[in-house]
């Protein structure tokens, strides 16, 4: 066992930090309450995070370099993410593109396909959405419906997306359509639509928070060219598996450093309001001791990462440990807040360190988005632990 | 970084599966517990001895292996899967704790030879509401109550906290036997009055505390990874409704989450372990925050594999109880999760 990082990466980190706090202007929560804000300018926030980042070779960390990445191991990979999150930087804007389709062009796209994509990708000079679920399949994901009809040089696409995170905001979606009505698995394909094409129209959505991060994508013969479909026609659920593969990375230690400091700042804003005793620090304390459970989860999915392993079915583990986590933490800090938590941002009377109401309906997200806890539970039953399946 | 046990590890591991398989499978281990009103077997007790795992944290010249905090979870991991009754864990502790004083290098021979059986005598009160008389050492006397002393009834001598030193006490002692549902722990109430000598100040028993988290972590990883398996072969042979019962969607659910806790508990207990071996900086709040989590996780993994069960869950028949009791057991015990929260959040600047 051996869970030090090397010198290497130590030097990596300290550049890291160094790096981060002479160019993070704000905390990504002030920003995020800053009242002159709203959802687009924070996208603008990002969008100018994103640039600065690239400017600086840390977007698309584990791309090879000829693409633009770092060729930086899952390690480096995972100080990053636990640095900016200790930061406090805002996520960049191009998320859906970089974590995901990035990696598709990369593994399966066609060269021309990767010179024109991935550049303004990383840039952020376009921003891509991802185009899976449908009102009919969502985490039955191979239950789509949305179709693509080849009509000489172009697809013909029909069809509905729905819960597109970055839909609003968008230039382009990646989508998964059926290109074989009876082949379920084998009758998908993976293409890249413009999202101003003729017979694409995108729709705000309004959630639980109030904001409008995702949206639905509808498609009325909407005609893209064929040079858009990544892989061979049929290819789009491999493509998909081994890409989605990617949003499965060690990404507790990230959450270990966000949720800390949310944590000290409830011990803080309970201390603050007369909130003590000790049923108030035993509610503290267990969220820091599972807090510290997931970081030791965390280090040893890197580790494993370190030495050679691939993300396997266990990283269904993280997903379910941080997104249940949150709700639990979330749940625990209304409860200690009080009314006072409730305050919406734009109430001057709120509290200025976390945006505990938001944080609380956010959390609800979590277990359900990136395949839910329940196909979560299902892979691990199926997979790791190899039960019979009906 | 690496995660896996290296090559010597996952020797100690097989070989520690051998030896308790062999000497203690999990018949015996019941018999001993439910009829040996010692609990505990002394003729075991010596091969435990002779193959050296009572001497694993002390240095050779001290009769020992010198091995560290993973090589104890590894063992006690093992410890917890073969339910093996006895003071295992109190007497290792306590020998690291004499040999951390620098002392009575003859008495931690004796114990790594398995010659003698000294525990630690730590609690002041038998409700954790901290209002007792604490234990007193002054001019060569030893002063108080200690409650829960694990085995005190068979020990020869024992390692008594006080306020300002830790104290041998050598036996005749009067004890008290208070028995709990967990026949694997006997534990006594012991009236002390004794002349005895000071070994050292309580400082000494900052690293001991963190090796009997990672220990009692470790044992606590391995009694829930035993009652999955139980569970795991049980619910893909019983049948129900026409179908293996581990079909249905509401125990494959529960079962991943069980396996679950148990792999979160094996990262934090190893995590633990590694930092006490290395000294890293936050060696405390992991050793607190891994034996707080291992108490509620293998409580409730053990739990539901009763649960799962069913009715012959819940009988003495069945073995899943001896887990669970030693489960609930160990909780409150080496640091409860109570107090243990409470070191996280010291150890964190809270």
């Amino acid at each position: 066992m051996d869970l030090r990082l090397t010198e290497q990466h130590l030097k990596f980190r300290d550049e890291l930090r160094a790096w981060l706090t002479a160019n993070l202007a704000r905390p990504w929560r002030e920003e995020l309450r800053d009242p002159n804000n709203n959802e687009d300018s924070l996208m603008e926030v990002r969008r100018q995070w994103q640039r600065k980042l690239h400017a600086a070779g840390y977007v698309g960390m584990d791309w090879p370099t000829e693409w633009g990445g770092r060729g930086a191991s899952e390690v480096e990979k995972s100080v990053f993410e636990e640095e900016s999150a200790r930061a406090d930087a805002p996520q960049i804007v191009n998320f859906l593109g970089i974590g995901l389709l990035g990696p598709a062009l990369i593994h399966h796209g066609s060269e021309a396909q990767r010179r024109r994509f991935i550049p303004p990708m990383l840039a952020a000079d376009e921003i891509w959405c991802q185009g899976f679920s449908e009102p009919g399949a969502g985490s039955d994901l191979a239950a789509l419906r949305t179709s693509a009809t080849l009509d000489g040089d172009h697809f013909v696409i029909n069809g509905q997306k729905i819960w597109t995170t970055f839909g609003p905001w968008a230039d382009w979606i990646f989508v998964l359509a059926r290109t074989d009505s009876g082949d379920r698995y084998g009758g998908i394909s993976f293409i890249l639509c413009k999202l101003d094409t003729p017979g694409i129209i995108v729709r705000r959505l309004r959630q639980i928070t109030g904001e409008s991060e995702f949206g639905e994508v509808f498609f009325e013969d909407a005609r893209v060219p064929r040079e858009n479909l990544v892989g061979q026609i049929g290819e789009g659920w491999r493509i998909a598996m081994t890409v989605l593969a990617y949003e499965r990375g060690a990404m507790s230690l990230a959450y270990a450093a966000r949720f800390e400091r949310d944590i000290r700042q409830l011990a803080i804003a309970c201390r603050e309001h007369g909130r003590g005793g000790t049923a108030v620090r035993e509610k503290l304390g267990r969220l820091f001791v599972e807090n510290e459970v997931m970081r030791a989860n965390g280090l040893r999915n890197l580790a494993n990462f370190a030495d050679g392993n691939k993300p396997g079915p266990e990283s269904s583990f993280e997903k379910i440990f941080w997104s249940e986590f949150d709700k639990r933490f979330r749940d625990v800090a209304l409860d200690l807040l009080g009314p006072g938590g409730l305050l919406e941002r734009s109430s001057a009377e709120a509290r200025a360190d976390v945006d505990w109401a938001r944080e609380f309906l956010w959390a609800r997200a979590g277990t359900i988005y990136s395949g839910s806890s329940e196909i979560q539970r299902n892979i691990i039953s199926k997979r790791v632990l190899n039960l019979p399946q009906i | 970084m690496k995660f896996e046990l290296s090559e010597d590890q996952a020797l100690l591991r097989s070989s520690t599966r051998d030896f308790l398989a062999g000497e203690w499978p999990i018949e015996q281990a019941r018999k001993v517990m439910e009829h040996d009103p010692r609990g505990y077997d002394p003729a075991a007790w010596a091969r435990l001895a002779e193959m050296g795992y009572l001497g694993l944290l002390l240095p050779p010249n001290l009769g020992g292996q010198g091995l560290g905090a993973i090589e104890l979870a590894i063992v006690l991991e093992e410890v917890g899967r073969a339910a093996m009754p006895g003071p295992f864990l109190d007497t290792v502790l306590a020998a690291a704790l004499l040999a951390s004083a620098g002392k009575r290098d003859a008495l931690v021979n004796d114990i790594a030879a398995g010659k003698a059986l000294v525990t630690i005598a730590r609690d002041d009160a038998p409700f954790s509401g901290g209002n007792a008389t604490p234990t007193r050492f002054e001019g060569g006397r030893v002063r108080g109550t200690k409650y829960f002393v694990p085995f005190a009834a068979a020990a020869d001598a024992l390692l008594v906290t006080t306020l300002d030193a830790v104290c041998l006490v050598q036996k005749p002692f009067e004890v008290i036997a208070l028995t709990t549902f967990d026949l694997a722990q006997r534990f006594g109430e012991v009236k002390l009055d004794h002349a005895a000598t000071a070994i050292g100040s309580p400082s000494l028993l900052g690293r001991v505390d963190q090796l009997a988290a990672v220990g009692a972590g470790a044992t606590l990883l391995g009694l829930m990874s035993r009652a999955l398996e139980i569970t795991l072969e049980y619910v893909q042979t019983r049948s129900a409704f026409k179908r293996p019962i581990a079909s249905f969607q509401a125990l494959q659910h529960r079962l991943a989450d069980m396996l679950l806790k148990t792999e979160s508990t094996r990262s934090a207990v190893y995590r633990a372990a590694w930092c006490v071996d290395t000294d890293a900086p936050d060696t405390a709040i992991a050793c607190a925050a891994a034996k707080a989590y291992a108490g509620d996780a293998s409580r409730l993994v053990c739990g539901e594999a009763i649960q799962m069960h069913g009715g012959i869950g819940f009988t003495w028949e069945l073995d899943l109880h001896v887990y669970f009791k030693r489960a609930k057991t160990l909780e409150q015990h080496y640091g409860s999760t109570e107090a243990q929260i409470e070191h996280t959040l010291a150890a964190a600047g809270f």
